[in-house]
């Protein structure tokens, strides 16, 4: 299958016009053109935003993490991971909770993010709690696929210590830049800047191997896109060649993200979003190579719908850069631009022009709800 | 499309290493030199194809390979590509001359050969046994006569200034040829000064290389490559049959090179140096061009397609 994404303009405008960030949208009215390729049909119902849109639930525990050590309460997680997943689906018992997702038969990806490995990432004990949940409703550890894109970022993180044997531990590129573990046959085809390869092709374990996917997105800031939660890990975080969609101060993660996203299988496979928020980072995402930029939250959002987790991100993050008198995520006064190492110390300068209308877009491709006062979010204290 | 046919000839190797370096020459299993005036009679007496090297008679090229200009300005991030194709393309009917540094003399022997023409390259002594390995490799590749294809025509005034855009249509693997006129059965012309084509527009040659993308659409491209950006393609063909030469100027192995040529072909055959038993992954037809995958190859892969 092959199909054009290409928002007529007047179509979009009208949108634009009907949305609270109509000003930041109609920066885009030149979107890029798209072309998705694929062999996959979307299910009857696509995982995302799957059969709770627009709900959300968020479970703080005080004691899961120390802020000194960084050292992970790994009873907490359970609890955490109990009460949040009951608090979505209305469950008494959270096997009951998880067995709505998956069977034995499944093949079950997870979707970590370890871009800002060792700093943040994917915390190993909350993807161990996600296996033990997995094997509670049946799913063998050796179908469950721990998958990223880059080999040195997993292997700093060491998750096989914290999962049972059997697990698999998967990365798209052994070396950095090799096309080998893309689908050949699944891409996007679009040309940002002039530049020569213009496709973006899916891990091949999504499209040959995962029945299920759990994505696994941490609560972090993010250069280009505003901020990086579910939508841009499990886009960005599971296509090759993506970071050409920056140049300059230009990003076009505003649509490429939602885009992505979109592609089938990766739309109707990705069925559970766990949004880990024990630490955060609320300057110079995606990565974390300065402690003082980390926080911590010390919560885990649950959902299925990528976008209104990612819509309450949006706040958690740009609320903590107001608290530290940093620029917002939505300035986009090139007065805060610069190019060079400025960004990675002062929080107030920006290295693009940030888009985190991202997140509004991909509502409009039916992601999810970005509405705030249409996202019904269930808090819980432990 | 025109014929400029592939020499049969491969790469020799300039030697100046003395006699007394004949077992390791001939252990590489290298029998064509160009040695020392002095020094012909004795390689020929034991057996070697030599000749004396008089550079005078050949064009001398820069070693092939990539530089990363970190620290420069530049227009993208890509990898600085030094290739020559666009050389040769220029005046084809020269012999060349590389003096390589250590690891670069297979990649010299790899441009050669691909693009068909004759060459002495002088090398790294280290690089000795590779270097006949890779001469073994070319050896046991057939070498159909088929013309070079290219869709591009470029009119070459022989300015450095349409140097420098000819090697950057190379760089991103546009494939064309020189001709004295527009020639109408290339899908586009390309000259330096007309209404299409102007002088400012040359001042940018990486600009003006996107411009004849643009102009010639990525639909009508002859091959494209999809997986690396150190990797250049060059095609002869005919009809009924084509061969792809992909030359990797990076100096590593590239995994998962995928690989899109126009037109469609049933079957295709690989040969990769330095891998044995390859074979192209993921072939299949789609909108009016053949795709494949070339597993892994090192600096040099042939592949040859059929209808």
């Amino acid at each position: 299958m092959t199909y054009d994404r290409h928002m007529e303009r007047r179509r979009f405008l009208q949108a634009a016009a009907s949305a609270p960030a109509a000003l930041a949208a109609a920066v885009h009215e030149d979107l890029p053109h798209y072309r998705v390729v694929s062999r996959f049909l979307a299910s009857a119902h696509p995982g995302m935003p799957g059969p709770y849109p627009g709900k959300v639930a968020r479970v703080h525990a005080a004691k899961s993490i120390d802020e000194q050590s960084e050292k992970v309460d790994a009873a907490a997680v359970v609890g955490m991971m109990s009460q949040g997943m009951r608090a979505l689906t209305g469950d008494a018992d959270a096997r009951d909770s998880w067995a709505r997702f998956f069977s034995p038969s499944d093949v079950v990806g997870i979707k970590v993010n370890c871009s800002g490995a060792p700093g943040i990432m994917s915390t190993p004990e909350v993807v161990a709690e996600i296996v033990r949940n997995l094997g509670a409703v049946g799913v063998k550890p050796q179908q469950v696929w721990i998958y990223e894109r880059f080999r040195n970022q997993v292997d700093s993180v060491h998750y096989d210590r914290f999962v049972p044997a059997g697990v698999n531990i998967w990365t798209a590129e052994q070396s950095r830049g090799s096309i080998a573990g893309y689908d050949p046959n699944t891409y996007v085809d679009v040309d940002f800047f002039g530049e020569d390869d213009t496709r973006s092709n899916l891990s091949r374990v999504v499209s040959e191997r995962l029945t299920k996917i759990i994505n696994v997105p941490n609560m972090k800031d993010h250069g280009a896109a505003g901020v990086t939660g579910c939508l841009k890990n499990i886009a960005y975080g599971s296509f090759s060649n993506v970071a050409r969609s920056h140049s300059g101060f230009k990003t076009n993660t505003y649509s490429f993200i939602g885009t992505l996203a979109s592609v089938e299988p990766l739309r109707s496979r990705t069925v559970l979003h766990i949004m880990d928020g024990l630490r955060g980072v609320w300057h110079g995402g995606p990565f974390s190579q300065k402690r003082k930029f980390r926080f911590y939250p010390k919560e885990m959002m649950f959902g299925t719908d990528p976008v209104a987790v990612d819509r309450l991100l949006l706040d958690v993050i740009d609320g903590k850069r107001a608290a530290e008198h940093a620029s917002s995520v939505w300035d986009r006064s090139m007065s805060h631009v610069k190019a060079g190492p400025f960004y990675d110390d002062n929080p107030s300068i920006n290295r693009y022009i940030r888009e985190p209308g991202h997140i509004e877009y991909a509502a409009k491709l039916g992601l999810g709800v970005y509405d705030i006062g249409q996202i019904q979010v269930r808090k819980i204290e432990l | 499309m025109h014929a400029f046919l592939l020499a049969a000839l491969l790469p020799a190797l300039q030697w100046d290493q003395g006699l007394s370096t004949e077992n390791s020459v001939k252990e590489a299993g290298i029998q064509r030199l160009y040695v020392p005036a002095d020094q012909v009679a004795g390689w020929k007496k034991v057996g070697f194809d030599a000749q004396t090297f008089n550079a005078a008679k050949f064009v001398k090229l820069p070693a092939p390979g990539v530089e990363y200009k970190m620290d420069e300005a530049a227009a993208t991030s890509l990898p600085w590509v030094d290739a020559n194709g666009w050389r040769m393309a220029r005046d084809g009917s020269h012999a060349y001359y590389y003096s390589v540094p250590w690891r670069k003399a297979t990649l010299a022997a790899a441009e050669a050969f691909a693009n068909g023409v004759d060459a002495a390259v002088h090398l790294d002594p280290r690089e000795l046994a590779a270097f006949g390995k890779m001469l073994a490799f070319l050896r046991g590749i057939e070498i159909p006569p088929l013309p070079v294809m290219a869709n591009i025509g470029f009119i070459d005034d022989g300015s450095d200034q349409t140097g420098e855009v000819m090697n950057l249509m190379a760089r991103r693997n546009l494939l064309f040829r020189v001709v004295s006129a527009p020639d109408p059965h290339c899908d586009l012309n390309v000259q330096i000064g007309t209404e299409e084509f102007s002088q400012d527009d040359a001042a940018d040659p990486f600009a003006f290389a996107t411009l004849v993308r643009k102009k010639l659409t990525d639909e009508k491209r002859l091959v494209r490559l999809y997986g690396s950006d150190v990797v250049l393609a060059r095609m002869n063909g005919d009809a009924t049959r084509v061969r792809v030469h992909l030359i990797n100027y990076g100096g590593g192995k590239v995994d998962g090179l995928r690989v899109r040529v126009r037109g469609e072909y049933a079957q295709g055959q690989l040969a990769a140096f330095g891998i044995q038993n390859t074979a192209l992954a993921d072939f299949g037809i789609a909108d009016g061009g053949t795709e494949f995958t070339i597993p892994s190859m090192n600096v040099y892969a042939v592949v040859d397609l059929k209808k």
